[in-house]
């Protein structure tokens, strides 16, 4: 079952750079032994407030889900080096929980 | 030499001579026998109370004869009591008494055996009963236990299938460039909204 869920904000950028980006990071969650199991566009939106992030204002920025098996004690690791990362505005590490019920759920 | 009494005598005392308002008879109190004589006592001699021999003789007969009688009444009363304790004990009575005890006993003893053995009988069944269904029950939850088991491992596999199947569509690093390629041409939209009367509306314009 998927056990943790990275929402990426990665800058307001042009298709290559924004694809560059995404392979990075997908690279580096494999060098930690990660398995990835699926990656979402939600889509370049307008942030809810304004951003700074390594010396740039941010108001517009896109949206990636990523769903990946891994260890917990990469974790840290792992978002240090997002942190790092110039084209990342905010990395976001969740856990994934097992899927309810979704019989009578109205969500897509 | 006077000692006061008290306790039991002391009414027995009170009627008889009354006379001093502390009752005290003599006592061999502060004298021993050995100590001289009291000078007031020194000549006295003690003389028994002057007795008329006509009356003592009249006296002692009839008191003599009404003792006598007094004795032999109690003497028969008590025959008489021994007598009837006598027979009671081992009397013809007695043994009649004692037959017909021993007899009820002896009813009663085989009527208690009799119902002892009905009792095991009962007991021998009910506990056979008790010990199989016992047994019964214990092989079903042995039984239960075991299916719950295999519901587990079948749910298990099935999941490992399940993850199996999904394993197919992971991102390795050969896919990595058309799953990029695909998620930046489809974006997701996971925004709805929905009214008061259930009606969702998943067309939402997306900045």
């Amino acid at each position: 079952m998927p056990r943790y869920e990275l929402a990426l904000i990665l800058k307001a950028m042009q298709r290559p750079g924004t694809s560059a980006a995404l392979r990075r990071t997908v690279e580096t969650l494999m060098e930690r032994g990660a398995v990835v199991r699926d990656l979402e566009n939600l889509g370049e939106r307008l942030l809810p407030y304004k951003i700074n992030k390594h010396n740039q204002n941010h108001l517009r920025g896109s949206y990636f889900l990523i769903d990946f098996y891994s260890a917990p004690n990469i974790l840290t690791s792992l978002l240090d080096h997002l942190h790092r990362d110039v084209d990342v505005v905010r990395p976001t590490v969740l856990k994934k929980d097992d899927q309810v019920s979704s019989s009578n759920c109205c969500g897509s | 030499m006077f000692q006061v009494i008290g306790g039991r005598s002391v009414q027995a005392a009170r009627v008889l001579a009354p006379r001093s308002a502390v009752l005290v008879e003599a006592v061999r109190g502060r004298k021993s026998r050995t100590d001289p004589v009291a000078k007031s006592k020194v000549g006295r001699i003690k003389m028994p109370p002057p007795v008329d021999p006509v009356e003592m003789v009249v006296l002692k007969e009839r008191y003599g004869e009404y003792q006598m009688i007094m004795r032999a009444l109690r003497l028969e009363f008590k025959e008489e009591m021994l007598r009837k304790k006598y027979e009671e004990d081992t009397g013809s009575l007695a043994e009649e008494r004692a037959r017909q005890e021993a007899q009820e006993h002896r009813v009663l003893m085989d009527f208690n055996h009799l119902e002892n053995q009905r009792m095991l009988k009962l007991r021998i069944v009910r506990v056979q009963m008790e010990k199989e269904e016992a047994d019964r029950k214990k092989f079903e939850v042995i039984l239960q236990r075991e299916q719950e088991q295999q519901e587990i491992v079948k749910e298990k596999e099935k999941e490992i299938l399940k993850l199996q199947e999904d394993a197919k569509n992971f991102i390795t690093l050969e896919n990595l460039d058309q799953r990029i390629e695909g998620a930046l041409d489809n974006p997701k939209n996971y925004n709805f909204a929905i009214d008061k009367q259930g009606k969702v509306i998943k067309q939402t314009m997306l900045q």
